[in-house]
């Protein structure tokens, strides 16, 4: 099937080394994680994240609703605000009936959940809030958007786990491919920075223990890897077919040429030792595209600093990719954002594209012996890079890959 | 005078963001744009910290905020206040 060409007009990020798009590529540029010890979280055998600090968020989104939005609502809500911005659009003037609003999270509003359950425990039924439900359920990203936007086409929450960025974002691509929409605002939100999610993480063996500095323990494919580090945040994009944004006079940021998902069917948490089905998310994203894998500059790795996924992943880079272009994995800056982690990755993919810089991974002197990666550490990489690919993979077995290229 | 409870000023500027200059004691919660969750969520609010029991759609929705006020100065001075607060339901 011939698909027309998608265009991303639009970029925004919150994210814990940035408030805006800017800020955050600055901040991963420089290659220093701001990991460190969360008051929030004492008592917690994981007492550390990389967290969105130094804003006010109520003040942000406007503060008569903000009572009713999760942390990860209101992440999405000032990423979007600054997407549609930066695609030169108005919601005041634009076909809201058109327009599609796709917003992915992997825990959606756990946190505000476990507040309510411990408001109706100690305290009983009146102390709980008439908002509960509203700081519970997942879609509130997409509907908060949808709602200050006037955006009144399709909206949904895709949840694919860590690969709920690039899921959204394919998806927003299909919708705008079959026409159900002429513009998509898509992208991912994520925020479980709270004892019950981070003692869930901390008692499956994925989270990295408190060791020194904790701004040093995220250290994607390095020897010593010791496993996740908690991160927050939210990336949305504005999606157009090209042709669209070209005769509206915008500039797009990026195309996104082909997306490919698989699900490893295998184990919850272990990503399958072959790396096959993964590989086959490659494969699809690049046959999409119509690309061959030497065509391919750079690669954005899923990096999470565990043992399993980063063996499996540089095994996986290494076949997949063998004329070796530079890797990074910003998680090593950022900490796993999650269901965010995918959406905020693949924008940074995008400013790689834009600006011809690969960020180095923070944290990693050399990639573990016998990764035979090139790992771009230390320093940014400045490199012409015309052609991407980043890869998410989530607990569950989802692995979803999205390959951009510049316009 | 009439005279506006500090709670309900604190509530307002700090949970609800709403500007101080717009809080009048004859603004009302519909004047403020607080919709029906909103002061439903405001009468949460004020039964945790005061102990002040009210049916907001009744006795907050359509006040005046020196209304609001006198009822709460009212109930917290007396031990008798007892009202439940139902919890709208939006959907």
């Amino acid at each position: 099937m011939k698909r027309p060409a998608i265009a991303v007009t639009g970029l925004g990020m919150i994210t814990p080394v940035g408030h805006t798009t800017d800020t955050t590529w600055d901040g991963v540029r420089a290659g220093r994680s701001p990991a460190r010890t969360v008051p929030e979280l004492q008592g917690c055998a994981v007492d550390f994240a990389c967290t969105v600090s130094g804003i006010d968020l109520d003040d942000a989104v406007g503060g008569r609703t903000a009572f009713r939005m999760g942390r990860y609502v209101k992440f999405a809500v000032l990423a979007a605000r600054e997407a549609v911005a930066d695609a030169g659009l108005d919601p005041a003037h634009w076909d809201g009936a058109r327009v599609a609003v796709v917003v992915g999270t992997s825990s959606g509003g756990s946190a505000g959940l476990t507040e309510q359950a411990v408001a109706l425990e100690r305290r009983g039924p009146e102390a709980t809030s008439p908002a509960g439900i509203l700081l519970t359920i997942p879609n509130m990203p997409a509907a908060e958007i949808a709602i200050r936007m006037r955006a009144t086409g399709p909206s949904l929450a895709p949840c694919t786990a860590c690969s709920s960025g690039v899921t959204a974002l394919s998806v927003a691509r299909d919708m705008l491919a079959l026409g159900h929409c002429d513009i998509a605002v898509a992208g991912a939100t994520e925020s479980i920075v709270f004892p019950v999610a981070m003692t869930g993480f901390a008692r499956s063996g994925a989270a990295a223990s408190r060791d020194g500095d904790p701004a040093r323990l995220c250290r994607p494919f390095a020897a010593d890897r010791a496993g996740i580090v908690m991160g927050e945040g939210a990336a949305v994009m504005v999606l157009e077919r090209a042709e669209d944004a070209r005769a509206r006079g915008a500039l797009p940021r990026a195309l996104i040429a082909g997306t490919g998902a698989t699900t490893d069917a295998h184990h919850p948490t272990s990503p399958h030792p072959s790396g096959d089905v993964a590989r086959a998310a490659v494969d699809g994203a690049l046959r999409e595209a119509g690309w061959r894998a030497e065509d391919v500059d750079h690669v954005n790795a899923h990096g999470t600093s565990t043992p399993l996924n980063d063996a499996t992943e540089a095994a996986l880079i290494r076949r997949a990719y063998p004329h070796r272009p530079p890797v990074t994995a910003p998680k090593g800056v950022l900490g796993h954002c999650m269901g965010a982690a995918g959406a905020i990755e693949a924008g940074l993919t995008i400013l790689t594209l834009q600006h011809g810089v690969v960020p180095p991974i923070a944290n990693l002197d050399a990639p573990e012996p016998g990764f035979d990666i090139d790992c771009v550490t230390k320093v940014p990489r400045e490199v012409p890079v015309r052609r991407a690919v980043s890869h998410s993979f989530g607990f569950g077995g989802h692995n979803a890959v999205i390959a951009l290229q510049a316009p | 005078m009439k005279t506006i409870h500090p709670k309900i000023t604190e509530v307002l500027t700090g949970t609800f963001k709403v500007p101080a200059a717009e809080i009048l004691p004859e603004s009302t919660m519909d004047s403020l744009e607080m919709d029906s969750l909103a002061v439903a969520e405001f009468a949460v609010i004020i039964k945790e910290t005061l102990g002040v029991d009210a049916d907001s759609e009744k006795l907050y929705k359509d006040a005046t905020l020196a209304d609001i006020s006198a009822y709460i100065d009212a109930a917290v001075g007396s031990a008798a206040a007892e009202v439940t607060v139902p919890v709208s339901n939006t959907r």
